[in-house]
């Protein structure tokens, strides 16, 4: 438990994630092996099957990014906002603006995109520390909205596109995913990892220490001496990024932008990879994402219309039967394990234990 | 004559038409053991929120130093040396009870803002938390979450917290509620100790009387949100309006005086 920090790299504790990068990095070439196809043909990028499913794995990856961003607000910090749409909305709109309305180099679209990120949670700090718990959530589904009315409104149809959306939006060279789909899912994948890791390391930080402390007890956090409202800005600085740079990837991958993802609808989607994966995991949230893209596209090809039902038992029967979610639910079995383990070793040894429940009211 | 650290001039507080703290002015001397003591629904924990900050006055001032810090924001007061505990277990439930006392340990430092080393780099919080775990006694239950505690091990950790900031001035309220009579001593040991070390001052409601004319240097007697009697603990043992106020006599007629106003 002490501060142990020893030199060297644990490979074992790591293993999960090892796996999961190396296997995707090789997920392409597995496919186009598994269809019969020649290696050469998919760098060579003229095989169709293979960049489909290349494509829906960024569309994963960018999803997932998304989701870890909401789960960085609402998992970790314990801000309950319903406006998380937005950011990513706000980064999709802006890529296509820029990029097709005033024709910026990647390089200044990204720059924006960070500012646009940054933008959207000084717009959401403050209100911060007037408005708490279920009015945050209100309050952020209000911007959110007035986000989305903005963008419908036919005075700006000539940059968003009104209920239409956004078309036609130029695909710069570098990151063009219909001439070279396999660069595309490696830069995705990589922006998706990093954005993993950099959160990884922001919640273990002393800054994300307290993010967490403010989720469990607010009020104990100022007590003891944080001012806990540059700590939930700080959160939502993190999140408005990457979120943002989330929405610029979809932008560019798709190559369009949907009126839709300023909805509500689109937050609620997020929820539901959180609530799939385990909310407050960050590995959760990615893999809710996944699962949830992957079931939503594989079902409507198996069952059609009748999808949505089975869509939705699922998210019962996971409600149910994993209420923490997958990765919640994984870990707190693994504690009860441990902690089972232990006492049977108590057992063993004859050490006495303490009654857990002692004088407890 | 020993120098006054916190005082209160005339503080009051109303919940709607309740006075809940009606006009106290109280001074706790540096170094000493101050014990607010008084049946229930006195106002001894609004007046304890009114000294640490949680809750604003309706009138009247909190001096800390001869300063006022009335209007400071509460998580101000941690950092001018002022701790407190609450009469209900307030922790961060699903972290471990080592990271409870850590984060104590850390608000006080420059580090709050490093959001890239991880947090048990920073040996300075780490090694103070093992310190301080040690001596309130939970060394072995460190990695424990903080609700899976036993009740006695959710107070001490409560403590540890405190702690944590280094605080010049304890502000415990009933750090004993809820614990099994023979955990009390133990805790109050603990609590002495720490006083006469660091020579700090501690503040503290507390209903178990034997603990508070134990240990006390100076006790407050508050009954209905006002100031009753004030003195050393010989003092107010031999005071006949305390006695009455524990005796029944003014206790049931507090009770039936409030009925109608709630």
């Amino acid at each position: 438990m002490n501060a142990q920090t020893t030199g060297r790299f644990a490979w074992k504790s790591h293993i999960g994630f090892i796996v999961t990068v190396v296997g995707l990095a090789a997920l392409p070439f597995i496919m186009a092996v598994m269809e019969g196809l020649p290696v050469g043909s998919l760098l060579a990028n003229d095989s169709s099957t293979a960049k489909f499913l290349q494509g829906l794995l960024v569309e994963v990856f960018i999803l997932a990014v998304f989701a870890i961003s909401y789960d960085l607000v609402l998992g970790v910090t314990g801000l309950l906002s319903f406006g998380h749409g937005m950011f990513f909305a706000f980064g999709s709109y802006l890529t296509g603006v820029l990029l097709k309305t005033f024709g910026w180099p990647l390089w200044a679209v990204l720059v924006g995109a960070v500012v646009a990120g940054l933008f959207n949670a000084l717009l959401f700090a403050v209100v911060l520390p007037r408005v708490k718990g279920i009015t945050f959530a209100l309050v952020t589904l209000g911007i959110a909205s007035v986000f989305d009315i903005l963008i419908r409104t036919q005075e700006l149809n000539p940059y968003t596109g009104s209920d239409v959306g956004l078309q036609g939006i130029p695909r710069p060279d570098f990151l063009n995913p219909v001439d070279d789909r396999l660069r595309f899912y490696y830069v995705t994948l990589a922006f998706a990892i990093l954005v993993y890791l950099i959160y990884k390391r922001f919640v273990d930080s002393p800054t994300g220490r307290v993010c967490v402390a403010t989720r469990e007890n607010e009020n104990r956090a100022l007590t003891i001496g944080f001012n806990t409202f540059y700590f939930k800005l700080a959160a939502l600085m993190v999140a408005g990024i990457t979120a943002s740079l989330a929405g610029m990837f979809n932008t560019l991958y798709k190559p369009l932008v949907s009126p839709e993802i300023a909805g509500l609808g689109f937050t609620v989607e997020g929820l539901l990879m959180l609530l799939i994966g385990g909310i407050g995991t960050l590995s959760g949230a990615m893999i809710g994402a996944a699962i949830l893209r992957l079931m939503e596209y594989y079902l409507s090809r198996w069952f059609g219309e009748s999808s949505a039902f089975i869509l939705g038992a699922i998210y019962v029967l996971i409600v149910m039967f994993l209420p923490y979610g997958i990765v919640g639910t994984w870990r707190l079995r693994r504690l009860d394990i441990a902690a089972g383990r232990q006492r049977l070793l108590s057992m063993f040894t004859g050490r006495q234990r303490e009654t857990p429940d002692e004088g407890k009211l | 004559m020993p120098e006054t650290i916190l005082e209160t001039r005339d503080l009051r507080k109303a919940f709607g038409a309740l006075l809940a703290v009606d006009g106290v002015s109280v001074q706790v001397q540096a170094g000493a053991i101050h014990s607010i003591i008084g049946p229930n629904g006195a106002g001894k924990t609004t007046f304890f929120n009114l000294l640490s900050g949680n809750i604003r006055p309706t009138s009247g001032q909190v001096l800390y130093k001869g300063r006022d810090i009335t209007k400071l924001p509460l998580y101000r007061t941690a950092h001018i040396g002022m701790g407190r505990s609450f009469q209900i277990t307030n922790l961060f439930p699903n972290l471990t009870a080592f990271e409870n006392v850590r984060l104590a340990c850390q608000a006080m430092g420059r580090n709050n803002f490093s959001f890239w080393q991880p947090a048990r780099h920073f040996t300075r919080y780490t090694d103070r938390t093992v310190a301080i775990l040690e001596q309130v006694g939970l060394a072995e239950r460190a990695g424990q979450l903080a609700g899976t505690l036993p009740h006695g091990d959710q107070r001490k950790l409560e403590l540890g917290i405190i702690l944590g900031a280094d605080p010049e001035v304890l502000l415990l309220d009933e750090p004993t509620a809820g614990m099994a009579a023979e955990q009390v001593p133990e805790l109050m040991t603990l609590i002495q100790q720490i006083q006469q070390q660091g020579s700090k001052t501690v503040v503290l409601v507390e209903h178990n009387m034997n603990v508070v004319m134990s240990i006390s240097d100076r006790i407050t007697v508050m009954h209905q949100g006002q100031v009753l009697a004030e003195g050393t603990p010989a003092e107010i043992a031999a005071n006949e309006t305390v006695q009455s106020a524990y005796l029944g006599g003014l206790y049931e007629l507090d009770q039936q005086d409030r009925e109608p106003a709630a």
